[in-house]
């Protein structure tokens, strides 16, 4: 039996020093076990990939056959690409435009609902505007598209039936590009907004009736007591918001089309594109790691700034 | 908080709840012209004008999803690999969860770097190397590739890591003390102390996997190994989704999507409490 060894070791000194040394990895071994599938997992299929990409970047890589090294000629080719720069900037203007209303949006809300006194009223409207974060761009893409659709889209309908003209939402560049950024607002506020009311609950009621003591209005109220209140969650919401941007890909990816690609188009579709539709894939690895900097400055630069730890 | 009702108080009560019954109506309203089109006849859906209510109630857009396009293959292949991707993902981050969740493991601030540096990394950062990763270890074009990929995260084994430093240790000493090993002790006082946790855990990851849409796009070139949502951008976004070349008409589509939400919409009554909780558990400090 395990015990009467464990008995038998302690009562020789030597033994006994030898297994108070090792006996802290040893007792370890079976919570490195654990570890182990997980640590296989990063190094196999995220670390590996991540030191293979500096290598295929400085190639031109080709699926099968011979993977002649080019030097850094990839990263020139696509810092030269007119298109590259071309997504780089509709990613600055889709992603601040989204950070901007995507912050501010869901605050709004929260706090509106959260003047509701009806409790059932709050909980209904809570749970149905949360709705389109469970769906897949899929599913909010192909809704959307259709609801715009110039002829027998549920928008255009009512845009009629009020003597409007039909717009082509989707295929407007300058259009098209609203409807990416409100579409992806739309998709995200219920789920921000939720987090922002599970915060509400939690201020203190106090801090409202010293506030009321001093002769607050509801408007003071809010903005002197609810606001600050909240300036944590905000920091959450917003770290998250603005790590998501870079990554913007699958409502690009479902949304675009021929017409609107010029402004819609972002990095990653540019990463994707050169990848798998004009198989550069060497210029296409160096574009995701000239992002993967951009991201890692972005998310070294916000942690500064809220001073959030995960 | 109880006040009065002044006049002012009415007016903004009036133009919030107005406010809100609008903020629903752009959420709900969507769904509602989409179940309305989903039964509507082929031709019905595709006319002009406002559809609130099925034109020609039929089941054609539903028969022509099932039979002529076959969507049950992908429908079958999705929940295969959401099931059992799911299942792995949170055997993986339990149990990396718990072992760093003890303050005795040796080399644990090493592999917790380890762990945090990937949260940092967007997996489309890495999505062309990750191709050829698979393809190296011979699993492209197989459902393994998807149920592997994401088979564990960051993000889930900090939140289970998170709930499991929340269970008092004198609960885990008295175990210790009664002989039981690290494998018993997770299996006998931590799971089922963390039903919550593993809940938030599973839904995320089963909503994410249900959702996702990039890993099957690169990795599998085979249609009849294609999931739910890429055979639905076919038909829904693209419309080229038929081998046959038939018109894909609106009610067809629409079929597709109600089909696609209809999993999401049973689990959802659980759904937005454990995703609340979930982000705040993975958020808190260390």
């Amino acid at each position: 039996m395990a015990s009467t060894g464990l008995l038998h070791q302690q009562t020789n000194p030597s033994i006994v020093y030898r297994t108070r040394r090792l006996s802290k990895w040893k007792r370890a071994i079976p919570l490195y076990v654990m570890l182990l599938p997980t640590i296989a997992y990063f190094m196999a299929l995220t670390y590996y990939p991540l030191v293979h990409s500096v290598l295929i970047s400085m190639q031109d890589f080709n699926l099968i056959g011979n993977r002649p090294f080019v030097g850094i000629e990839n990263f020139r080719n696509v810092l030269t690409d007119p298109t590259f720069w071309v997504d780089f900037r509709n990613t600055l203007v889709l992603g601040v435009s989204m950070l901007a209303i995507g912050f501010v949006a869901p605050i709004v809300i929260a706090l509106s609902l959260n003047e509701l006194m009806q409790q059932w009223l709050k909980r209904s409207v809570q749970m149905i505007i949360y709705l389109p974060h469970l769906f897949s761009w899929v599913v909010v893409g192909g809704l959307w598209i259709q609801l715009l659709n110039p002829d027998g889209g549920l928008v255009n309908a009512v845009l009629n039936a009020f003597g409007i003209s039909s717009v082509q939402f989707m295929s407007d560049p300058n259009v098209a590009r609203w409807v990416i950024i409100l579409v992806s607002v739309w998709k995200d506020v219920g789920f921000n907004c939720v987090i922002y009311l599970a915060a509400l609950v939690g201020i203190n009621p106090e801090l409202y009736a010293s506030a009321q003591v001093d002769g607050a209005n509801r408007w003071q109220e809010t903005w002197y007591v609810t606001i600050p209140c909240l300036a944590r969650t905000m920091q959450i919401v917003g770290l998250l918001s603005i790590m998501g941007v870079l990554r913007m890909f699958d409502q690009i990816y479902v949304m675009r089309n021929a017409v609107i690609d010029p402004t819609v188009n972002v990095l990653m579709t540019y990463v994707y594109d050169q990848g798998f539709t004009q198989m550069n894939i060497g210029q296409a690895t160096a574009s995701a790691l000239i992002i993967l900097l951009f991201s890692l400055l972005l998310t070294v630069f916000t942690r500064r700034l809220v001073r959030y730890e995960i | 908080m109880q006040r009065k009702m002044t006049g002012g108080r009415r007016v903004f009560t009036i133009v919030n709840v107005l406010f809100l019954a609008l903020i629903a109506s752009t959420m709900i309203v969507p769904l509602w012209n989409a179940l309305a089109e989903s039964f509507s006849s082929n031709l019905g859906s595709m006319q002009p004008g406002i559809l609130m209510w099925p034109r020609h109630f039929s089941l054609s857009g539903y028969q022509t999803v099932w039979t002529v396009l076959d969507l049950w293959k992908p429908f079958e292949n999705s929940v295969l690999v959401s099931v059992s991707g799911t299942l792995l993902h949170v055997l993986l981050s339990t149990l990396a969860g718990y072992a760093l969740a003890q303050p005795s493991l040796p080399g644990r601030r090493v592999i917790s770097g380890l762990i945090l540096v990937t949260m940092m990394i967007p997996f489309e950062a890495i999505m062309i190397p990750f191709y050829v990763t698979i393809q190296q270890f011979g699993l492209l074009n197989t459902l393994i590739a998807l149920i592997l990929s994401g088979a564990v995260s960051g993000f889930s084994i900090i939140l289970m890591k998170n709930f499991f430093q929340s269970i008092p240790t004198d609960i885990l000493d008295a175990a210790k003390i009664d002989g039981a090993g690290h494998f018993r002790c997770l299996w006998r006082v931590y799971i089922p102390l963390s039903k919550a946790g593993l809940a938030t855990v599973t839904l995320f990851e089963f909503v994410s996997r249900w959702n996702n849409l990039l890993t099957t796009v690169l990795l599998i070139n085979d249609s009849s190994k294609n999931t739910l949502q890429v055979a639905l951008n076919g038909l829904v976004n693209e419309g080229s989704a038929t081998s046959s070349g038939n018109l894909v008409t609106t009610n067809v589509k629409m079929a597709g999507i109600i089909i696609a939400v209809l999993p999401l919409m049973l689990a959802y009554p659980f759904v937005q409490k454990y995703f609340v909780k979930g982000i705040f558990l993975g958020a808190s400090k260390e």
